[in-house]
Parts: C-alpha cells; structure tokens; sequence
C-alpha cells in the first residue's frame, strides 16, 4: 500500500518585503513547505508506520521550488521518496490546473490507496485542490479530517466541520485533507537529514497544463493603518502607568 | 443572467441570495438536506432531498446535473468545509476554478486575500465564476423572488461518503464579535494556567478574552470559536490588547480595524509593536497583573 502526501512549496512570508509600490517582493524568501503541509506528513507517515505502507509525496511548482534544502526537509519526515515537477509551465498554477498536474503524477505511481493533502495553503489557503484533484482521480474526497483509521479497502474519518464532528466512511483509492491537529510535525534529527540524502527525489516532467481559469489583476499589500507605535520597556520609569492611561482613555 | 447560490445555514442563504441579485436577473437557491429556506429569496428554490446515510457533498453530482439543465454564468457558496467540496466539484465539472472567501466583488472582479492578508488580490474569473463568501456585506441587501419550488432528481454518485454518525460540536456561546473590549492571548502563555491572568484583566475592564490560533490547535486552550486571524474572527473592538502574541499577518488582519490596540511582549522586534498604538516590552506574568492591579 502506498501513500501520497501532495506537499505545497511557497515562500516564507517571514521574509517576503512588501516594496514601495506595494507588491510583494519574494526575491529574499526561502523556498519553504506550506505550513500546516507539515501535519499531512506527519499523518501520513503515521499512518503507514501503522500499515506497513511507504509514503511518497508529491510537489508541483515553478524552478525555484528544486532546492535541495527543502528537498531534504521533505524526505527527513518519515517519507520514503519524492516526485517533484519544477517547472516555470508549473508556477502559479490555479487550483484545477494544480489539481491536473498532480493527478498526472499520481497516476504514475502504483497501488496509491490514498491522498492526503494539507488544511490549505499559506499562500491562498483555497482549500481546493483536494477537491479538484479527486475529481480529475476520480476518487472520493474528505475534508477537515481530524482521524483516519484506514483498511485495506476503506477509510473511516473524523471531520470536524463548522457545527459538529462527522464521522465517515469512504472507499479507497480516496483524497483526504486533514486538520492540523491531526498530528504534531516532528522536528527531525541530524540523522535524519542525513538520510534524507541518500533517499530517492525523482524530478519529473512537468506534465501537459490546463489553461488559466483565474485571471490576477493585482495582488497589492493594504495600505498600512496609521498607529502610534508608543513602546515602551517595562522597567522603564512610568511605563505601566502611562500604558494604563492610555487605555483607560481609549476605553 | 442565472445564478446558483449554495447555502447550509438560512441567515447565509438569504445574504449569498442578495449578492446574487446584484448580478443576476434569475437566481436559484439550491437547497441540499434540511436548510430551512428563507420566504422570498430567490426566483427559483431547487431542492435536493439527500438519501438516508449520505454525506452533503454527495449531492455535487445532483448539483452539477442541475448545472447542465440551466446553465448558471455565476455560482455563490457559502465557505463551509461541506460546501467547499460541493462548489469545488461544480467548479471541476464546469472547468472552473473556486475564487475562494471573496471579501469584495465589483463588475466581476473579486477581491480576497492573500498569504494572510500580507496582500489583497484582484481576480477575474476566466469562464464561470463560482466564488465562496460569507454574506456580511450583504446584510443589509434586500433579497427577492418568489421562492418557486423545484424538487430536483437526485443523482447516485459515483464516489459516495457514507455518514456514520455525527455528533453537533457544544459552543462556549462567547461572541467576540460583539465586544467592545478584547484581550487576546498567544503563545507568549506558556502554560494554561497562565490565561488565568488574562481572564483577571478581562474581569477588570467587561473584556471578552480571545486568542491566537496555536491555542485553540493541538491545545485546547480555548474554544476555536475565539481565535482571530485570517481563518478565525474578524473584530473591530474600541480596545485590543495582544499579550504574547507576535503580531504575524494571519492573525493580525483579524484585529487591524480596532480603534486602539496595546501589546505586551518580551521581544522588543517582535512585529506587533510596529503595528499597535501602545505597547510594553515586558514579561506578561508580571505587565499583566501590574496593568490589573493599577487599572
Ligand atoms: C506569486 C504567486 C502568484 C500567483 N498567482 C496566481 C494566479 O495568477 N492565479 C491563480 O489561480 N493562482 C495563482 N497563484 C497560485 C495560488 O496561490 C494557489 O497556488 C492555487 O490557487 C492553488 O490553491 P491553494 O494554494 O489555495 O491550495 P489549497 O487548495 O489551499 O491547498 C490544499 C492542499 O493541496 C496540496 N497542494 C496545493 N498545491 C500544491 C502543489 N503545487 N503541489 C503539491 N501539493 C499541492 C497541499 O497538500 C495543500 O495543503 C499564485 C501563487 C503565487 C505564489
Ligand atoms: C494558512 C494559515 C492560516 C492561519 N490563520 C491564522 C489565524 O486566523 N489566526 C492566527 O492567530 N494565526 C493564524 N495562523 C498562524 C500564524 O501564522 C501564526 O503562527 C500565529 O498567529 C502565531 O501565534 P502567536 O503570536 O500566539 O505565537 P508566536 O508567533 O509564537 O508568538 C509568541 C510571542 O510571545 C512572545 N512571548 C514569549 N514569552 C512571553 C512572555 N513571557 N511575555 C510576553 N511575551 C512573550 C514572543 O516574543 C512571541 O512574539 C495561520 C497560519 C497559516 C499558515
């Protein structure tokens, strides 16, 4: 049995500048896995651990995202070995054609039983590219998933949902995005990351496209509010009680 | 022009139908299961009764067939996790892709926000535009029709999810939203007992106490149902105090319209200050029970 982690790389926002102009500058910024990609790793590394199944997981972007650092982050979470497809065709794709290019490598691996995919991404957090991606699978999708208990044949989620906690079952080949708080990301160890070397990443050809179905006009940080930016040491003489006086005033 | 608006909740239904009528001449309420259906909302009301055991987005095949039939040009949804399945199908059926929680529309071109409200993106669907967003611009909007009722014929679809049980989440019932005063706590608190501090200011000024999203995650601190941030709330208290909170985007465009906002934190370059009206660079276990003490 295997299991496929679909794993977003974006940006670190930590270091993204906002220029004069009011774009974003990416120039500075690392590659990095989309934050709460992380809790799907975890999980599905869990969840082979208990099956006896190896875990590959999959990342779809631009040429920027082929970083060997952060190929190696990857691969030191308890995942066996990694297709990548970084390609300038592959960047800033839209959620039906992320969705189009990850269904095509996934159709490339054998005896996937199961999908997992992140909360959503740092970026757009669309929460929508497991919906697009098992509809191209033409598999079933859950999401929201705070559980999975899988069998050979199905899976049983628990999905907590805006007003109650479902639970579900599903027959597999599926897609699932789960939660964050499905499982805490490791930190991984030297050992590890060492390991993670020597591990498979196989760079594929970034597959056929579809064309944009999302058209950007502009994408432009908000005009900052003006505040007072008043800061002031604890220690500093009178500080607690000016602080006071300001908030009995603005009360 | 036809619109589909999908909603679980009645007060959303009524709100996403509004939105609808301001760009559609022909809008049809699609109800799936129970949704009580508000009176006179939508020119069309197209009922989807679901089968015993079926989970609600196993009626986007019934959805999409309805599609085929009248040929909506704009679909609105309501930005639940059931909902954003059954859109995003319907989005895949239709070649689409989901503008998803659009916070301001305009002659087809629709805002959201993006990494956390670091920027506001402009977008314009391609073909058929299918956007999910809450209705609170439209509150006040007027929706209209005479609610025809249609039963539609239910759709087997080819990858059901079966319903095994549900259980409905208890609410702490504590609304932010309508406070004039919040104190939100981070992961400056390094221990549960500590928010105990925090709910002492709080008893001094009628605050609401809010959060991070970390301290409703993987902890349970706090209800979910407090946290602010780009996922959360959105506030606009007079007052929001943000101890041992760092200030990153995801949470900060969720309190960025507050009249005054104070913050206590031990980093002198952590981000907060250089978006907070006062602030004290100090250790929360002593600032917040001195600023408790003095208030
Ligand atoms: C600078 C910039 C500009 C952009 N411009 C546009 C644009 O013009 N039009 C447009 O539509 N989009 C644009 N995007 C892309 C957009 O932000 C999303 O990548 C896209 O809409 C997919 O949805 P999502 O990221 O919200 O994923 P979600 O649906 O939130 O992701 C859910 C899960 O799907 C998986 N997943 C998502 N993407 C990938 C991937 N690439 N590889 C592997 N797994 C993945 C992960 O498990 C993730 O947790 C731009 C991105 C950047 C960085
Ligand atoms: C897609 C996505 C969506 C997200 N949505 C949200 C959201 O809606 N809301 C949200 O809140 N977050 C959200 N996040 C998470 C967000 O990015 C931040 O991780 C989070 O807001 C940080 O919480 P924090 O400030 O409590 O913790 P940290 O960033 O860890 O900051 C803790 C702060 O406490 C200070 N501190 C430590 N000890 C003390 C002390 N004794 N006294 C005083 N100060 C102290 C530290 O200096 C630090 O600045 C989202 C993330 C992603 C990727």
């Amino acid at each position: 049995m295997k299991i496929v982690v679909a794993v977003k790389v974006v940006p670190d926002d930590q270091d993204i500048q906002v220029a004069a102009n009011r774009e974003l500058d990416y120039s500075k910024a690392h590659q990095i896995i989309s934050t709460y990609d992380l809790n799907a790793i975890e999980a599905a590394a869990q969840l082979a651990a208990a099956h006896g199944a190896t875990v590959t997981a999959v990342a779809v972007g631009s040429a920027a995202i082929d970083d060997s650092k952060l190929k190696k982050n990857i691969l030191s979470r308890g995942v066996d070995d990694l297709v990548m497809v970084a390609d300038d065709s592959c960047a800033n794709l839209d959620a039906h054609a992320t969705a189009a290019a990850l269904a095509a490598k996934i159709n490339e691996i054998d005896d996937v039983a199961l999908v997992l995919c992140g909360d959503g991404s740092a970026d757009n957090y669309a929460q929508q590219v497991d919906v697009q991606l098992a509809c191209a699978l033409g598999w079933p999708v859950v999401n929201a998933a705070t559980n999975i208990e899988a069998t050979d044949s199905t899976a049983t989620v628990k999905r907590t949902l805006e007003d109650e906690v479902e639970t579900v079952e599903v027959s597999l080949p599926a897609v699932i995005s789960v939660t964050p708080d499905i499982a805490i990301p490791r930190i991984p160890g030297m050992k590890d990351i060492l390991a993670a070397g020597k591990k498979p990443m196989n760079m594929a050809a970034a597959p056929e496209v579809p064309a944009e179905t999302i058209e950007v006009i502009e994408c432009l940080a908000p005009e900052a509010a003006d505040r007072l930016g008043n800061v002031a040491e604890a220690s500093a003489e009178g500080a607690i009680d000016n602080f006071v006086a300001a908030l009995k005033a603005a009360l | 022009m036809k619109a589909f608006v999908l909603a679980e909740h009645t007060d959303a239904a009524r709100g996403l139908c509004a939105a609808a009528r301001t760009v559609a001449d022909d809008v049809t309420l699609v109800a799936i299961g129970d949704v009580a259906v508000p009176e006179s909302c939508a020119d069309e009301v197209a009922k989807i009764a679901l089968p015993e055991g079926n989970a609600v987005e196993n009626a986007a095949e019934t959805v999409c067939a309805l599609a085929d039939e009248e040929a909506p040009e704009v679909v609105f949804a309501e930005p639940t996790r059931r909902l954003k399945i059954v859109a995003g199908r319907l989005a895949a059926h239709l070649g689409a892709s989901v503008i998803t929680d659009v916070t301001a529309l305009n002659d087809g071109v629709a805002e959201s926000m993006y990494f956390g409200g670091l920027a506001n993106r402009k977008m314009k669907a391609v073909g058929k535009a299918v956007y999910t967003m809450t209705c609170a611009n439209y509150a006040e909007a007027p929706a209209s029709g005479a609610n025809a009722v249609k039963e539609v014929a239910w759709v087997e679809p080819a990858n059901a999810v079966k319903v095994v049980s549900r259980e409905p989440i208890v609410k702490s019932g504590i609304d932010l939203t309508k406070a004039d005063v919040v104190v939100s706590a981070g992961r400056g608190f390094a221990e549960e007992e500590q928010l105990d501090i925090a709910r002492a200011l709080c008893d001094k000024l009628g605050a609401g106490l809010g959060c991070t999203r970390p301290l409703t995650e993987g902890v349970d601190w706090l209800p979910r149902e407090t946290y602010i941030g780009v996922s959360g709330l959105t506030i606009s208290p007079k007052v929001y105090i943000a101890a041992g909170v760092s200030g990153q985007m995801q949470h900060m465009v969720g309190c960025n319209t507050a009249g005054t906002i104070f913050a206590i934190n031990t980093d002198k370059n952590a981000p907060i200050f250089k978006q907070c009206d006062y602030g004290i660079v100090g250790d929360l276990k002593t600032v917040l029970p001195a600023i408790t003490e003095a208030l």
